[in-house]
């Protein structure tokens, strides 16, 4: 089901000072997407989330999940979050301490007085797809961190929502379970027809489970777009360098010529992806580490390359972090550990316009 | 392990297991043998007379309806109270600190004294002045039944449970309800099937601790419950002592053992429970601010239910006592009453010499008691918290033992172990028996400090090479004053103003303040009663004030 957010506005007033936590939020949520709230703390991508659900209330604007009007200010309509039939995954997982595992993701459907077997069979059934199959006598609270999350899963699941909401779900649990975590929720969203939407501050979790992400910023949405347009092609200086580690060089735009965009800057003439950008304004160039491939040596002057020096280097594991000083700019790049450097050699590298992103600022 | 600090757990453990033990181990003795000055024969005479008698059974009744009302009374209140504050978007929450603090400054049994002054059947102030305003022929109200015992009980047990549910009420994840509300359920549900059952440890908690207090309750059933002749085990014991010629402390011991029992019994479940609910603690969120419920229309009549218990348990105890002890007899407020005025009460007060002693030997006792009940108190936590043997976990068990102890009763015990003594009928007697019982109030606060003092404070010490006791002296105790001077507080307020182990032990020239309070409530002089009960108030105010001011300066020295 889509959900459709329509110049939402909610202030909180602390110590004299009026805190924007959502400022103007217009933005539709596609049906049947892992939709993506990301951003820094405090951004306001909770409160959303909490306005959609029903446990904050707006200041103004209006609120639609599948075409029903569930918050608006100017029609007057206010819909408890129980009346909403939505599903949602807390970020302390909110696991009724006083009940089995049976009874926490039963309680949706008790509330809902459905009949006895029917709860039975619906209950036993989450559980099988969250593989939690034999826990339902368990008391809620002896279990693992990874497994109550799948307990908050399932008890979001249960009723079989339009749509369930996910609110840093994974932030309690240690790296590796994580990891292991995010993959199987993947997995699990994957299989069923549903509208997802998921807060959170890590963007490897953002980029590694969404169909669509929205940066947000300061209580707005900055951009919204799928995960490889937000990383390799991101409008906006904030969200490239919020989304993955980024070189940013100021730069001034010279010319506009066969599919390029051509600036000028401390590395140089660069000429990078096209942008509208009138000739002679001022843009930020946008280079992932990753994409700064370096050989040893100085090289042949041309178009799109660039000499420059070691000036350290840090071996993070898999590969050699690099600050190299080119031009006036000091640059990180990603270095195969099997390349043999050391500080001050020379070094260059050939930039492809394709990664040469141009921002604004 | 380090031999001086074994040395120190082993004489901290012959210590308490003396002051807390030997009581227990004299009713014991006492309730199986045939008269206070010789024990004599193995007898179970005296449980066969206290438990055939008649009377037994009403007396039975009587404290069961009593104990489980005012703690229903009480934990329900607190509850309530606990909900409102932390929940909903009430105003004037400063109000509830107040509401949990304040009364714990009033002693109880003027908090009974003041309600038996305003709602006898006799001349009751507020008795009287319904009738006045309605033209009523008898009293509307009668303070001295049962149910007047539950109201007053469970008004003075409300601090305590709210101490217990607030901090609960407090630590829940919001979280827990708001994924009941996603899921579909209303807020009435919600509380029934979600909030109640989460905080039930804390709640059972309260109300077993005030079953306790109720049991151990001796200022509420003699003001309250003996003139109207409502006997309770706490006031069938001191009768069984106190009145005719014969006073028989087997069976007092023989009643005694069984409210014991059931006290042991209760706070060792209440520490279960405890446990329990630390147990119930999920995993916590980094304190998202929850969502508070809007009482719109309910929010100004909800407040003035907070504002009117504020009254009823603060402003009016005070102000009734300061009005009687200044009009020369019982009469509704008027401009006459305030014509006939005077400090005559409070002038005879202080010409009385055994008012005055009282006065004298309550100070000593706050005073001379709290700082070496403290003293005590500090070695103690500092070996249950910092030292953590098998030993210090025996001590620990032993410390804890006497917050169940109810007074009356242990002090029938005392009184067997202090006859064989030159202790007996001196002011000593009542200094030992008042840090034997309270030992646990100076304790807890101290153990708390211990537990923030890390280990590597106390370590690095130790490793710029201060010994033990130069550690103790330069860097735990300046961290420990918080501690030590809400241990003090508590300690000095709670001897100021204690009754239920006096009324055992107070001879002819140990009288103390609480006791001769209760005479004067039994010889009906209200107007002294009312002028000494104020200068009673008094001191334990300015005993919190200097403790606090002394404090401050401590730490502002330590920091210079």
């Amino acid at each position: 089901m889509e959900i459709r957010i329509e110049g939402v506005s909610k202030h909180y007033y602390s110590e004299g000072k009026v805190i924007k936590a959502l400022d103007d939020v217009t933005l539709t949520i596609p049906a049947n997407e892992i939709f993506t709230l990301l951003g820094p703390s405090g951004c306001g991508k909770t409160t959303l989330l909490r306005c959609i659900v029903g446990l904050e209330t707006p200041d103004r604007g209006e609120i639609a999940i599948g075409g029903e009007v569930v918050w608006s200010k100017d029609k007057n309509i206010a819909v408890p979050p129980e009346e909403r039939g939505l599903g949602m995954v807390f970020q302390t997982y909110a696991i009724w301490p006083h009940m089995t595992v049976f009874d926490n993701v039963a309680y949706p459907l008790q509330v809902r007085k459905m009949r006895r077997s029917v709860i039975r069979e619906k209950v036993g059934r989450t559980l099988q797809f969250v593989r939690l199959e034999g826990f339902e006598n368990r008391p809620a609270t002896k279990l693992s961190g990874g497994q109550q999350q799948r307990v908050a899963l399932a008890r979001a699941l249960v009723a079989e929502p339009k749509v369930i909401l996910f609110d840093e779900p994974l932030s309690n649990l240690d790296a590796k379970l994580r990891e292991e975590t995010r993959k199987e929720l993947k997995a699990f969203l994957g299989k069923l027809k549903i509208t997802a939407v998921y807060v959170t501050h890590d963007r490897v979790e953002a980029l590694a489970l969404s169909d669509t992400i929205a940066i947000m910023r300061a209580g707005a949405i900055v951009e919204v777009g799928p995960p490889t347009k937000i990383y390799f092609n991101a409008d906006h200086e904030f969200v490239a360098d919020f989304i993955g580690r980024a070189n940013l060089v100021k730069a001034r735009v010279v010319a506009q010529d066969d599919g390029h965009t051509v600036v000028e800057s401390g590395l140089g003439r660069i000429a990078c992806q096209r942008r509208d950008i009138p000739v002679g304004a001022q843009a930020t160039l946008c280079l992932r580490p990753e994409f700064i491939r370096i050989v040893k040596g100085e090289a042949e002057r041309g178009a799109n390359v660039v000499s420059g020096e070691v000036e350290s280097l840090v071996f993070v594991g898999e590969a050699y972090e690099v600050e190299i000083r080119a031009g006036t700019e000091r640059l990180l790049a990603k270095v195969d550990p099997d390349l043999e450097l050391k500080e001050g050699d020379p070094v260059s590298f050939s930039l492809d316009p394709a990664h040469c992103l141009l921002v604004s600022t | 392990m380090d031999p001086t600090r074994s040395r120190l757990t082993w004489s901290l453990i012959v210590i308490v297991g003396v002051l807390t033990l030997c009581p227990v181990v004299m009713l014991v003795l006492g309730s199986f043998s045939e008269g206070l000055t010789a024990f004599g024969k193995f007898t179970l005479a005296k449980y066969v007379e206290v438990y055939t008698d008649p009377a037994i059974a009403d007396v039975i009744v009587n404290t069961v309806v009593f104990v489980l009302g005012s703690s229903l009374l009480a934990t329900g209140l607190a509850l309530f109270l606990a909900y409102l504050n932390n929940r909903t978007d009430i105003p004037f929450k400063g109000l509830f600190k107040v509401i949990s603090i304040i009364p714990m400054m009033i002693p109880h049994v003027l908090f009974s004294v003041s309600w038996a002054l305003l709602l006898n059947p006799s001349n009751g102030t507020l008795n009287l002045a319904l009738k006045q305003v309605f033209g009523l022929d008898a009293a509307p109200f009668n303070i001295y039944t049962l149910w007047g015992m539950i109201l007053v009980e469970g008004l003075l047990d409300l601090p305590i449970a709210y101490l217990i549910i607030a901090p609960a009420m407090a630590s829940f994840d919001v979280a827990l309800e708001e994924s009941s509300r996603v899921s579909g359920a209303k807020t009435w549900r919600t509380l029934v099937r979600i909030t109640l059952p989460v905080l039930r440890p804390a709640i059972l908690a309260s109300f077993i601790l005030c079953v306790v207090r109720g049991l151990a309750s001796f200022a509420v059933p003699s003001v309250i419950g003996m003139p109207g002749r409502v006997y309770v085990l706490a006031t069938h014991l001191y009768d069984l002592i106190a009145k005719g010629f014969a006073p028989d402390y087997g069976k007092a011991a023989a009643v005694g053992m069984s409210v014991l029992a059931t006290s042991v019994t209760l706070i060792y479940v209440y520490r279960a429970l405890t446990a329990e609910s630390e147990r119930y603690v999920t995993i916590s969120s980094r304190g998202f601010r929850p969502a508070v419920i809007e009482l719109k229309g309910a929010r100004i009549p909800m407040f003035l239910v907070v504002g009117f218990l504020s009254v009823i348990l603060i402003v009016l105890p005070v102000a009734v006592l300061f009005y009687t002890s200044l009009v020369p007899y019982s009469m509704v407020p008027s401009a006459r009453a305030f014509s006939l005025m005077s400090w005559r009460h409070w002038i005879d007060v202080l010409d009385d010499p055994i008012s005055v002693l009282s006065l004298k030997n309550s100070v000593f006792l706050g005073v001379v008691g709290a700082t070496l009940g403290v003293v005590l108190s500090v070695f103690v936590a500092y070996v249950i918290v910092k030292v953590r043997t098998r030993a210090a976990g025996i001590l620990e068990s032993l410390s804890y033992l006497s917050f169940s102890f109810p007074g009356i009763v242990v002090g029938v015990g005392f009184m067997w172990f202090f006859v064989q003594t030159p202790l007996y009928a001196t002011i000593w007697a009542l200094l030992i028996g008042y840090i034997a019982i309270y030992m646990p109030y100076g304790i807890r606060p101290l153990s708390s400090a211990f537990v923030q003092v890390h280990a590597h404070l106390e370590e690095s010490s130790l490793v710029c090479g201060a010994g033990h006791l130069t550690t103790m002296r330069r860097i735990i105790v300046p961290l420990l004053v918080p501690g030590l001077v809400s241990a003090w507080i508590l300690m000095a307020t709670m001897f100021v103003r204690e009754l239920t182990l006096s009324v055992v032990l107070s001879r002819p020239g140990t009288e103390v303040l609480a006791v001769q309070i209760l005479r004067f409530a039994e010889d009906g002089l209200w107007g002294k009663l009312s002028a000494l009960g104020i200068i009673m108030i008094a001191i334990s105010t300015t005993l919190v004030v200097l403790a606090t001011v002394v404090g401050a300066r401590f730490r502002v020295v330590e920091a210079a």
